[in-house]
């Protein structure tokens, strides 16, 4: 189609879709009441298995299903980019170069952040059942401080010290482990991704039952994911290159 | 509350594929081929086994589990429900038993990219068992997003060719545009009603005449369905997928992802919005898109010579059929819909195997280029030419059955004259599947010209997609095609199958029995015994499209092309405008997918204003 067919055809759809959804945004309930059906069922559901933040019960608990297939899709991404950035036949590594400038400030000011990322990382994973945070954010956080590396130095110290393998095995390990946890509780009789752990008492590090396992197990998965799915962008702009073909020599 | 080993089987089944995708995701980095193989089979027939458990264990109703143990209080419940019917566990089946065959062909021999093919279809399966099994509207979601990120991926794994990764990029792109559509609809409904469960969404809106939001969300849930059900002018994205997907992955995409979204149309709008939006409207507004979805289909089906590209299209026409189907209504149209699925999964499976062995041989998909290459000695032909006719509808084949029952619902329903609209796109798809058999196997007719210097996506493969073209067939290959065309013809054959679809029609379209076994455990009713099964009528009809593809296809192939400033010239170039619409271009594919969905809102919305 021409420019101007498409921007017509796109411009009359936009227009449609446009007046619907203004038709249903005037049938939305108006914003701040106070009366929510799922709230008022999630909030005593959560304290019942005494989970101090709602969100982690919704997510890891009452709708932990939900959360499985989230990690999941987080795998299915991960193994797809890995397959889609694979070196091809044509592609060989580029040789190691110096060069590149860091400044110090840079160089310190990473490695003292370091630690600090990791320890945070691990703070907001482990608490992820008492206050805001959780495995999904935790797991970022973590897969973030191990790039500080790079930041720090060379792509190569990154290279050395980040074991590939290990990574992409804590992924598809804590993957499986949240759906074999689901799979706990259905051995046990109550149901797949039931909270069978004890539940311990309200507010402390050790409640809420399984809702803090399944934080740290996602928050490996999502730590693990992250560095390898970073790994395969670094390693196709900084780590391949394709050999000059003839005609891009002449 | 233990309910017992049946309610442990839908949770188990979506479970399975993705513990065993992680563990062939560990091993293959030492691991042989050969383990990575076994392991995916293995979690393949498993999950069949525990589908077709499910298909017993629901003969009298629904199964129905709450994950996580929240059985609901006084029909309420903040838990995830799955609610598994004959009809859902029946597409787990299919869904498994095709990835057994894709497996089954891909077996040793097929470039698998270090493992991630293996874990990554057996995510695609996760995701699909999932997305049936559900009885939750953002639990679907997610699964439908599981669905998509593997299928998207596995497109695309020939990175060699740069046209895979661009097939790719246009489904992912205008997919995920979609099911972004999808979620703020969600969100809508989410707004209006503060539940996520099929049940309760229905039994919230259950007495709400149509407004603004209802319309709104049912268009915009929807939406992402459709896309991936390829309903036009949202179809584009496909046949640029399919021709450049490894033939495995064609066969999962064509035989049932897409039909998925005709599923999930017809789930949420029985369970959700069937009291709030009228039928009439409704059946339509999909009468119309399945209408135009089957001439679309059917015309760039006819005007193919890629013989992928040709099947996706034939794919689209019959994903017309279905559409047209379920806006019947009724439980025999879904149950005609079913058994036409299931019939036309077997033969277009066993059509892209019987493709993707070319491509290995001969490194082309090209009719021209494969005319006569292949000779009529080779079991491929005859499957080949056999598998044209039962797309054709030959009776008793699965296709045909399915087609037969869907029009007496047409009749039924006040609409005889969509027997005419049947007959005639199975009669040019089979008809074009037939003559490209007909020139690549037996080289009958001329040979058409050199390719056009047009270019479309995956218009050219170079190699072959084993690690090295094959000299001889090797026999894992032979047999998975051979399994789905036994599977498609069993379909036709088999009447205890017929009934147990049509049964599980009924539960599909029951509203009521629904939400009171779902929040109340009350046993369905049982369902009356199913008539669907072959009459005169639909055998007649069934040969009457099955004669009339192969005089199309013997006239096409025995026709030059026409003259300058001839009808037929000006014909061909009517279809060559719709051709150009086909562009690959992504941005023309946005355009025409807000156009739809704009569309399907004014088909919907406009009835409804007061």
């Amino acid at each position: 189609m021409s420019r101007r067919a498409r921007l017509l055809v796109f411009g009359l759809g936009a227009a449609g879709l446009a007046v619907m959804f203004a038709f249903a945004v005037a049938g939305m309930p108006p914003f701040g009441t106070s009366e929510h059906l799922y709230r008022d069922l999630a909030v005593p559901a959560a304290l019942q298995h005494r989970t101090a933040n709602v969100v982690s019960s919704v997510n890891f608990d009452q709708r932990a299903l939900d959360t499985l297939g989230e990690e999941v899709i987080l795998l299915s991404s991960v193994i797809g980019t890995a397959a889609l950035l694979r070196p091809t036949r044509g592609e060989v590594r580029r040789p190691t170069t110096r060069g590149g400038h860091v400044s110090d400030s840079t160089t310190l000011v990473s490695y003292l952040l370091l630690p600090v990322t990791v320890l945070i990382g691990l703070d907001v994973v482990a608490h992820g059942h008492l206050t805001p945070g959780g495995g999904f954010q935790g797991g970022v956080v973590l897969a973030t401080a191990v790039h500080l590396l790079y930041l720090a130095g060379r792509y190569e110290s990154l290279e050395r010290l980040r074991p590939l393998t290990w990574y992409v095995w804590t992924e598809g390990l804590s993957a499986a482990s949240f759906a074999v946890i689901g799979l706990v509780g259905l051995a046990q009789g109550s149901g797949f991704l039931a909270n069978v752990a004890p539940l311990g008492s309200f507010q402390s590090l050790l409640s809420a039952g399984t809702v803090p396992i399944l934080n740290v197990v996602t928050g490996a998965a999502v730590a693990g994911g992250g560095v390898v799915l970073l790994a395969q962008f670094f390693g196709q702009a900084i780590g391949t290159t394709r050999p000059p073909t003839r005609r891009s020599t002449s | 509350m233990y309910r017992g080993l049946a309610s442990d089987l839908a949770p188990l089944a979506v479970a399975l594929p993705i513990v065993m995708a992680c563990a062939v995701l560990v091993v293959q980095r030492w691991a042989s081929r050969r383990l990575a193989d076994l392991l995916a089979m293995v979690a393949a027939v498993a999950a069949l086994g525990l589908s077709a458990a499910l298909v017993a264990a629901t003969k009298d109703g629904r199964v129905v589990t709450w994950s996580g143990g929240w059985e609901p209080r006084d029909g309420r419940s903040v838990g995830i429900v799955l609610v598994v019917d004959q009809l859902s566990a029946g597409f787990a089946c299919l869904a498994a038993g095709l990835t057994c065959c894709a497996l089954l062909y891909s077996w040793r021999y097929l470039e698998a990219a270090h493992g991630h093919y293996h874990a990554l279809m057996l995510l695609f399966l996760a995701g699909m068992i999932g997305f049936v099994l559900t009885g939750d509207l953002f639990n679907m979601f997610v699964f439908f997003e599981l669905m998509g990120v593997s299928a998207f991926a596995l497109t695309g794994l020939h990175i060699e060719e740069p046209d895979s990764v661009q097939g790719s990029l246009n489904f992912a792109l205008i997919n995920s545009l979609g099911a972004y559509l999808s979620l703020m609809g969600i969100g809508l409904l989410y707004a209006r009603t503060g539940q996520l469960g099929f049940a309760q969404l229905g039994a919230k809106l259950a007495g709400h005449p149509a407004d603004g939001l209802i319309v709104g969300a049912f268009v915009l849930v929807t939406i992402g369905f459709l896309v991936k059900a390829a309903m036009a002018p949202m179809h584009f994205w496909l046949a640029d997928a399919h021709a450049v997907a490894p033939t495995p992955v064609c066969v999962l995409m064509s035989g049932v992802m897409v039909e998925m979204g005709v599923y999930a149309l017809a789930r949420v709008y029985l369970t959700v919005f069937a009291t709030s939006i009228p039928a009439p409207v409704v059946q339509r507004a999909f009468l119309t898109m399945g209408l135009l979805t089957a001439a679309v289909g059917s015309l760039m089906c006819f005007a193919q010579r890629h013989l992928k590209r040709l099947l996706a299209y034939s794919t689209i026409a019959h994903v017309g059929l279905f559409l047209i189907g379920f806006a019947l209504l009724s439980p025999d149209g879904l149950a005609g819909v079913a058994l036409y699925v299931v019939g036309h999964a077997g033969v277009k499976g066993a059509l892209f195997l019987l493709v993707g062995l070319l491509l290995d041989r001969f490194q082309s998909l090209d009719e021209g280029k494969l005319f006569g290459r292949v000779g009529g000695r080779h079991p491929a032909c005859w499957m080949f030419l056999l598998a044209a006719l039962a797309l054709a509808g030959l009776p008793p084949s699965g296709p045909g059955l399915g087609k037969a029952i869907t029009e007496e619902a047409a009749s039924a329903a006040g609409y005889p004259w969509l027997s005419v609209v049947f007959v005639l796109v199975s009669a040019v798809t089979g008809a074009a599947v037939l003559r490209a058999g007909l020139r690549v196997f037996l080289g009958r007719g001329h040979r058409p010209g050199p390719i056009e210097p047009a270019h479309q996506i995956g218009a050219e493969p170079k190699e072959p997609e084993t690690e090295h073209p094959l000299r001889r067939t090797p026999l894992t290959m032979l047999v998975a095609i051979g399994a789905l065309l036994a599977g498609s013809i069993v379909v036709g054959v088999v009447p205890a199958l017929a009934q147990a679809v049509g049964r599980g029609a009924v539960f599909f379209s029951d509203q009521a029995g629904y939400f009171n076994q779902a929040l109340f455990a009350v046993p369905a009713a049982p369902a009356p015994a199913s008539a669907a099964w072959w009459s005169w009528s639909g055998i007649l009809l069934g040969a009457a499209s099955t004669v009339l593809a192969m005089i199309i296809a013997g006239i096409s192939l025995h026709v030059r092309p026409p003259e300058r400033g001839h009808f037929r010239s000006r014909m061909i170039a009517g279809v060559e405008l719709v051709r150009r619409l086909h562009s690959g271009h992504i941005g023309d594919y946005v355009a025409w997918l807000l156009f739809g969905a704009a569309v399907l809102a004014a088909l919907i919305g406009l009835p409804l204003l007061p």
